[in-house]
């Protein structure tokens, strides 16, 4: 008997693969955002189905409220309403790439069904440990003990970027001196 | 159908095939398009895919390394787009292009 | 009927009353802004229609409803059509997060011959257990719809007036995550409910360096506790419904009308309600975190003492849901007082230049946010509670 839980990853699922494909597909590139938004918003949903509000909650923030909106905005600066050439040129070499990621998306299917269709389905968690604020606890437990210099190798590389970022957008010209 | 139903009752193997197919769409979409922007897009993309079968997994296994793991990838994501974005527009301003192909007359 | 198909359908029934209850309360805003406004420069406001002009939003609404629909002859359409939807979804999901009112509880009864359960029917449309979290990722939606209105009429001034909009939002959405980290860590969770539970109690006592501090003047209001966080959050707040003194998208002497420019008639009405639902989450967070929620204070009050004191000779399905309108009032009134300083703001402070705004929210808030999570994690970890 199909769960309510089971639907909704079915939906989502859907949802996301639709507009995942969307992302890849249309050939106005702020449409892509758009869809690439969907797919995020889907994403964060499909983390709550495994019992990961938290994560659900931290990925709207940073890519649907955050890492999209910048996407959207550059190109609404970059005014690319009419883009010729979406897609890139050769039919070999496009019939190679198709193939190529159809055997890959083979590959992985053809494992994931021989390695994990046999296994169980989720085992429903203890009531405790579905609490939210539990599980927040032990992932900022794992973060913050085990993981701590990655979190502190993580928090100098985002420092970096920040410069690096602002360098680059205050940068006025190449490496020669502009015409005007 | 008990056969079907067990199929189609939500486990591991489902949200990895999910995750397989949205991997492979990224993937096809880095190759094929010729947008610097959209091909930062697909890489989001093959990220989210990816964050998917870690928190599948982590579900699965009952731990929470694959959720910190999707934390550090987030982080990395949100800073590769936001390098990636700040190149895009400065050499969108220099030259007024974004074709991936125009880049190769960076070199030298 | 199934335990989850029962609860997915009591959750849709509360979410879309709560939604009505957003809509419904514009019109009355927007009555008491212009009366305001006008009392507060001097002159009447809307006087004509029927007492204190209160119908006038009855014309109003009339005459949004009946204006023709117009769209721009470049524009884009579907994104053009789908602006103010999406500018209505952000904040009737958030506002459906927050607990309004006291849970309602039934006992267990005997209807038709069958046995129906107990109940607990909370206050609020969903809950999650990770409450701010999901509340922030939802409203961080609302610069979507802003952009896809700049982007869909094809005009100059609305795709300006979005691009200023979007990249205020994500300035000030910094300030204010980072302005709650303080008050998060002096509760230790991120359920609303909890908040509020441990607001309660007669007056503010904490431990100062060994020693028991009790104020019983004040209230155990989470203000007194994290008094900069408090103001950070509520500024910021602000700058995220857009309105005045940070309401640039729409700087009508610069941009004409901003992102809403190509809009009129009932589209201009849900941006509207949009605006007006931001300002609702904002003041019902604020009311949550720092105002004690839907509690009274000074007293111990909690919903079981009011149900047994003042409802205690009623049928107890009664008291309980009497007491739920009790405390929903409570936080009406904390809500609208909320509101009236958006409102007073908005008639009092000139508008910010664009690179004051930026330099407020990088500069100025960011940094002060930064400072009052170190000063609050320090005086946790050295003495509290």
């Amino acid at each position: 008997m199909l769960t309510s839980t089971d639907f909704l990853f079915y939906v989502l699922a859907f949802i996301s693969v639709f507009f995942g494909a969307a992302v890849v597909i249309a050939r106005n590139p702020i449409y892509s955002a758009m869809s690439l938004v969907i797919t995020m918003i889907s994403v964060a949903f499909l983390f709550g189905a495994l019992d990961a509000w938290f994560l659900a909650g931290v990925q709207l923030i940073v890519y649907a409220g955050a890492v999209t909106v910048l996407f959207v905005m550059v190109l609404m600066l970059f005014d690319l309403k009419h883009e010729m050439k979406t897609f890139s040129k050769g039919l070999l070499g496009n019939g190679v790439k198709l193939i190529a990621s159809g055997v890959t998306l083979g590959m992985l299917l053809v494992y994931i069904w021989s390695t994990y269709a046999t296994e169980p389905t989720f085992k429903p968690l203890p009531p405790a440990a579905t609490s939210s604020i539990k599980a927040t606890k032990d992932l900022a437990t794992s973060l913050f003990t085990d993981y701590i210099f990655a979190f502190e190798a993580i928090g100098a590389l985002l420092l970096i970027i920040a410069v690096g970022a602002v360098t680059l957008s205050r940068i006025t010209g190449g490496t020669h001196h502009a015409d005007s | 159908m008990p056969i079907l139903d067990g199929a189609l009752k939500v486990g591991l193997d489902h949200y990895l095939y999910l995750s397989a197919v949205l991997f492979v769409l990224g993937m096809i979409g880095v190759m094929m398009r010729r947008n610097v922007v959209v091909i930062l897009m697909c890489i989001e993309l093959m990220l989210n895919a990816v964050n998917i079968s870690f928190v599948a997994f982590s579900r699965y296994a009952e731990n929470v390394n694959g959720q910190v793991m999707v934390f550090f990838v987030m982080t990395i994501a949100a800073a590769e787009a936001a390098v990636g974005l700040a190149l895009a527009v400065t050499v969108f301003k220099k030259f007024r292009e974004v074709n991936i192909r125009f880049f190769e007359h960076l070199k030298g | 009927m199934g335990k989850d198909a029962f609860e997915i359908t009591l959750n849709i029934v509360k979410m879309i009353l709560i939604f009505l209850v957003m809509v419904q309360l514009v019109p009355v805003l927007v009555w008491a802004e212009r009366r305001v406004s006008g009392f507060m420069q001097n002159r009447f406001g809307p006087n004509r229609i029927g007492p204190l002009g209160l119908m006038q939003l009855l014309a109003d609404a009339v005459k949004f409803l009946f204006k023709e629909p117009f769209f721009p002859a470049k524009g884009v359409a579907a994104m053009y059509h789908a602006a103010p939807v999406m500018a209505l979804i952000p904040g009737a999901l958030a506002l459906a997060a927050i607990p309004l009112s006291s849970a309602v509880i039934v006992e267990p009864f005997q209807w038709l011959g069958r046995e129906f359960g107990p109940y607990t029917f909370l206050a609020q449309g969903y809950d999650f257990g990770v409450g701010i979290v999901m509340v922030l990722g939802i409203s961080s939606l609302g610069a979507y719809s802003l952009l896809m209105a700049g982007w869909g009429s094809s005009n100059k001034y609305s795709l300006l007036g979005a691009v200023r909009a979007s990249a205020q939002m994500i300035s000030y959405e910094l300030a204010l995550g980072l302005s709650l980290v303080g008050i998060l860590m002096i509760y230790g969770t991120f359920s609303f409910q909890e908040m509020i539970n441990q607001q309660l109690g007669q007056a503010l006592h904490f431990n100062a360096l060994g020693k028991e501090v009790v104020i019983s003047w004040l209230p155990n209001w989470g203000i007194f506790y994290n008094p900069l966080g408090a103001l950070i959050f509520f500024c910021a707040t602000f700058a995220e419904s857009n309105r005045l003194p940070f309401d640039l998208p729409e700087a009508e002497g610069e941009l004409v009308a901003g992102f809403h420019t190509e809009y009129g008639g009932f589209a201009l009405l849900m941006f509207y309600i949009g605006e007006y639902g931001h300002m609702m989450v904002a003041s019902a967070l604020v009311t949550v975190f720092y105002l004690g929620g839907y509690t009274m204070p000074f007293y111990e009050i909690t919903p079981a003492y009011v149900q047994q004191a003042w409802f205690g000779g009623m049928h107890p399905n009664w008291a309980s849901l009497l007491t739920g309108v009790v405390f929903a009032l409570v936080m009406l009134v904390k809500v609208m007082l909320l509101l009236w300083v958006f409102i007073w703001v908005r008639w009092t402070l000139p508008r910010f230049r664009y690179d004051h705004l930026m330099d407020l929210g990088w500069k100025t808030m960011l940094p002060w946010a930064l400072f009052n999570t170190i000063l609050t994690a320090a005086w946790i970890a050295f003495s509290w509670r």
